[in-house]
């Protein structure tokens, strides 16, 4: 049976095997049909009834001075002489009753002897809000030429005090522009005397920010809630009722367990949070809760919630790779529960973040993990636009993460420490006493390495930008500092802690003549096939300003550098932290459980993706397969180290002198032009000529590559 | 060529103070094909862990082991394909019924769809196990279980079994289905592997018979080997009888 087959063999049995256990049941269906829209028509009418009673709730008002009540009621008489004189206004104008607010007629005014005493009894919520005049006596509705003061005093903290002083404050203002009204009638003046400017905000989001803000985290509760049992279940679940023994002895590879149990997770958790999403929208159409809600915003589209739904679809897969991960560590179900916790806290924290207003899609919260999808699916919902290379980044550092907590998840489950209780404790995973000598670095430590150097590298990068006024070389000075310490050196500490053979890891072995040969010729021609790919992509989908800028950019700051520090800083550091990186560390571990060919594809696409960059990827993806194969088959980092010196090495050589362009004919003013033929024709026949070469069968005698030593 | 070899096992386990407990001490022996070969001894005397370690689940602190011919160490994947393994204490998909159980560990081992519910049809008549096939496994009794149990280890139809107490707290008919069962795979030219309690039931069903004891062998042989080893007849004595001067000998050694 193929991988396929047994991971499909797999997925179906503990598809069934979870939809059948009453706990998911009622996790994932009773739970979203029955009690959602109970909590929600519970809460919504408890709001909406209270926020009624408060209405009609009879106020207090309290005053310190007989004269103040006298004045209070004076003010609710004019208001009511206001509303009325609006509600003819109103009539005449359009011929239809207007719906106007209730005077404050119902309001009841006690008089306290002491303003301390009218303090005290609205601080003990006796009375809701208490007035002080300035002076004893209100002007008439029409007597000009004095600004009645006064002073409100509420307990902003008590809703019953605040929905009073609301009510209060809107009474005044409507009397106030009616004395103002009646002001500007006797001098006649048109109202526009008083308002030089009127502004009028146009509320143009949709659907309400407040939902676009709290639904993607929403979001990551659902998905986590729906993850968390089936994850255990799984794994741990699996140990604890001692099916896992029989499991592992059948002749599956762990992987492919692993990846149906995770593909099982995923869909247990796009189904709850579906279903999730499906009740709270019956409920809000069905219910008549839309209005409501829209009286705050504008409601929720359709549309909204089936993009809410596509964005599940990435969250789901990342939660529920790092789920199985972490759940593979554990023997029970309550050692699981105890991992999942802080888990879910550590989840909580970037997409905490992500929820505030300020936060932008940029910078860090790119690769941040979780973060990042909290913020897309946030703009999304905005309906921000947002550049494909934003959504590209979001969506391939997700695929990285998730794919890293996988092959761990295969790497710790059914680990003899995991199986067993009795055998050791999970310390023993780290124990450096306990690892033995590996002749390479596994599939899932490789891959894990890479997924923490993504955002880390990114990072550092961006915090190499160089600000105004900065020599823009820096950025590569400071590249060439830290690329040894990110892609080599701290990888090999990590080989060194896990006792991993360095030579066999870092392919550091000397390489056959021909493969050097071959390395010299798709060194020296590579950037002929690269070139002509840039020029199709530009001709296909044109190109970018922003890429453009950056191509700009770099141009600007290799002419700040001269030949020899060009060479080093683009060619040499690049070409051995990177081989060394990507053909070493990542390919032989990708080795030690994947074909050749997928081997060097992932490697070649993990590439591609630390550069950052979108429109260099289809160059930098060809140029990764063509390296990795270079190394595969001569056993030998050399190669591929050569080969990636000569191309950048031209690079190099060609930025500094823009007159090259002109000797291989290419027009200054156009450099994505295509090559002459002559140029082209040469340059492919010689990196033809490398991949024959290289691919030519080994010569007699040369030590034949078993499976076990190969790169 | 032996079915099974065993060379110089030893597997030390950490301990929480510190240092390592050794569970199997230079364990080495081996098993003709088509032998039943009895693995005894008492509690904590290592019998598990030697299984786990020959079907690869353990890796060994030093030495290795042979199954089929095939390294555990350096060929798992091989060894998995020869070997039927019944740990013990083996738990079922509470939520699957027997034969789907059936169905889908023959689908792990590589059987096609109409191949695997068939070879789950003639393992559910083989154990008797049609009265409750369509039962989920949560349902069952004891010995109901462990029949699926053994079932689900014969899915590939392995030349080599490993059976870790088989009929542990079976009662008397299941307890004979099973031994019947085994004795039919004996027939067939299986190799099996058996650690048991049941000092008659060995005494029945070996070939030959292991005594393990603190890690170590320290008799081997057919049952009329060890009766002259020990003077005792019954094995409930020789093995009494030989574990007493083991310790005898280990408190001289010390």
């Amino acid at each position: 049976m193929s991988a396929p087959h047994r991971i499909r063999t797999v997925y179906w049995k503990e598809l069934i095997d979870i939809l059948r256990d009453r706990r998911t049941l009622i996790a994932m269906i009773l739970v979203p049909i029955v009690l959602y829209p109970l909590l929600m028509l519970g809460s919504i009418q408890a709001v909406s009834y209270q926020s009624k009673s408060l209405e009609h709730e009879k106020v207090i008002i309290g005053v310190y001075k007989d004269s103040h009540r006298i004045m209070v009621q004076q003010l609710i008489g004019y208001d009511r002489e206001a509303l009325e004189a609006k509600r003819r206004a109103v009539l005449k104008e359009t011929g239809k009753k207007p719906d106007l607010p209730e005077p404050f007629e119902d309001a009841k005014i006690v008089v306290f002897d002491t303003r301390d005493e009218l303090e005290k009894s609205i601080e003990a919520r006796r009375v809701q809000i208490g007035v002080v005049f300035d002076g004893d006596r209100l002007p008439d509705l029409n007597e000009y030429g004095r600004t009645i003061k006064l002073s409100l005093l509420a307990d902003v903290e008590e809703v019953r005090s605040q929905s009073a002083a609301d009510r209060f404050t809107a009474m005044v203002r409507r009397v106030s522009k009616r004395m103002l009204d009646l002001r500007l009638n006797h001098e006649n003046l048109p109202e526009a005397f008083v308002d030089p400017v009127a502004v009028k905000t146009v509320n143009l989001s949709s659907p309400p920010s407040i939902l676009g803000q709290i639904l993607p985290l929403v979001l990551v509760l659902m998905t986590i809630t729906g993850a968390i049992y089936p994850a255990i279940d799984l794994t741990a679940g699996e140990r604890e009722r001692g099916t896992l023994e029989s499991l592992m002895v059948s002749p599956v590879p762990v992987i492919d367990l692993i990846v149906g149990k995770f593909l099982v997770v995923t869909t247990v958790a796009i189904m709850g949070a579906t279903l999730n999403l499906a009740s709270v929208t019956a409920t809000v159409y069905f219910g008549g809760f839309n209005a409501i809600i829209a009286q705050h915003g504008q409601g929720v589209p359709i549309m909204t919630l089936v993009l809410i739904l596509l964005c599940l679809i990435p969250f789901a897969v990342l939660m529920s790779a790092i789920m199985i991960a972490v759940c593979s560590y554990a023997r029970t179900f309550k050692e699981a529960q105890n991992y999942v916790t802080p888990v879910i806290l550590a989840v909580l924290i970037p997409g905490g973040i992500a929820a505030l207003p300020a936060t932008q899609l940029s910078g860090l919260m790119l690769v941040m993990p979780v973060g990042n999808m909290v913020l897309l699916t946030r703009d999304f919902l905005l309906g921000a636009t947002i550049p494909w290379l934003t959504i590209g980044m979001v969506l391939v550092s997700t695929t990285l993460y998730a794919a890293a907590a996988v092959a761990v998840a295969a790497n710790v489950f059914g680990k003899e420490s995991v199986v067993f209780a009795d055998a050791a404790s999970f310390s023993s995973v780290f124990n450096r006493s306990l690892i033995r000598p590996a002749p390479r670095p596994s599939v899932s430590m490789a891959l894990m390495i890479a997924a923490i150097l993504f955002p880390v590298w990114f990072y550092v990068q961006g915090s190499l930008s160089p600000g105004p006024g900065e020599s823009a070389s820096d950025l590569l000075w400071g590249t060439a500092r830290l690329m040894p310490v990110f892609f080599v050196i701290l990888p090999l500490l990590l080989i060194a802690y896990w006792k991993i053979n360095v030579v066999g890891t870092f392919s550091l072995r000397a390489p056959g003549v021909k493969y050097v040969v071959a390395a010299l010729l798709i060194g020296a021609s590579a950037w002929v096939p690269a070139h002509e790919i840039d020029v199709l992509q530009v001709h296909l989908f044109g190109l970018p300003d922003a890429i453009a800028q950056q191509f700009e950019a770099m141009q600007k700051m290799v002419s700040e550098l001269s030949l020899p520090e060009a060479v080093l800083l683009i060619a040499i550091v690049p070409a051995v932290c990177e081989e060394l990186f990507f053909r070493g560390l990542l390919l032989s571990g990708l080795s030690s459980a994947a074909r050749k060919w997928t081997a060097i594809v992932t490697s070649a696409v993990v590439f591609g993706v630390f550069h950052f960059i979108l429109f260099k990827i289809p160059v930098t993806v060809g140029m990764g397969v063509v390296l990795a194969l270079l190394c595969w088959n001569s056993r030998s980092i050399v190669p591929s180290m050569l080969a990636h010196l000569l191309h950048n090495g031209i690079g190099a050589y060609t930025a500094l002198h823009p007159e090259w362009q002109r000797v291989i004919g290419i027009n200054d003013s156009e450099s994505f032009a295509h090559l002459p033929v002559a140029v082209l024709g040469v340059g492919l026949v010689v990196f033809a000529a490398g991949l024959v070469l290289l691919r030519t069968p080994r010569v007699a005698g040369e030590p034949k590559a078993s499976a076990a030593s190969a790169p | 060529m032996d079915a099974v070899v065993a060379d110089n096992l030893v597997k030390d386990f950490p301990t929480p103070h510190g240092g390592d407990k050794r569970a199997v001490d230079g364990l080495t022996f081996s098993v003709g094909a088509g032998q039943i070969y009895g693995l005894l001894g008492p509690n904590g005397a290592g019998k598990t862990t030697t299984l786990r370690m020959l079907s690869g689940l353990m890796a060994p602190t030093s030495g290795t082991a042979w199954i089929g011919g095939y390294d555990v160490a350096t060929q798992p994947a091989e060894v998995k394909r020869v070997l039927g393994f019944l740990t013990a204490n083996t738990g079922l998909y509470q939520r699957l019924t027997a034969r789907e159980s059936l169905v889908y560990f023959s689908r792990l081992n590589g059987l096609s769809r109409p191949d695997a519910t068939a070879r789950a049809a003639e393992l559910i008549e083989l154990l008797g196990i049609e009265a409750f096939a369509d039962l989920r496994c949560g349902a069952l009794s004891t010995g109901q279980k462990q029949r699926v149990n053994i079932a689900r280890a014969l899915v590939a139809d392995p030349p080599i079994l490993i059976m870790d107490e088989p009929t542990l707290g079976l009662d008397v008919l299941s307890n004979r289905v099973i031994l019947e069962y085994i004795r039919r795979q004996r027939q067939a030219g299986k190799t099996v592997i058996l650690s048991t309690h049941y000092l008659d039931e060995a005494e029945d069903m070996c070939d030959r018979i292991g005594l393990l004891h603190d890690g170590h062998l320290i008799a081997e042989g057919d049952i009329e080997h060890l009766r002259q080893l020990s003077g005792e007849h019954r094995l409930s004595n020789i093995f009494l009888s030989l574990i007493r001067a083991d310790e005898q000998v280990e408190a001289m050694v010390s």
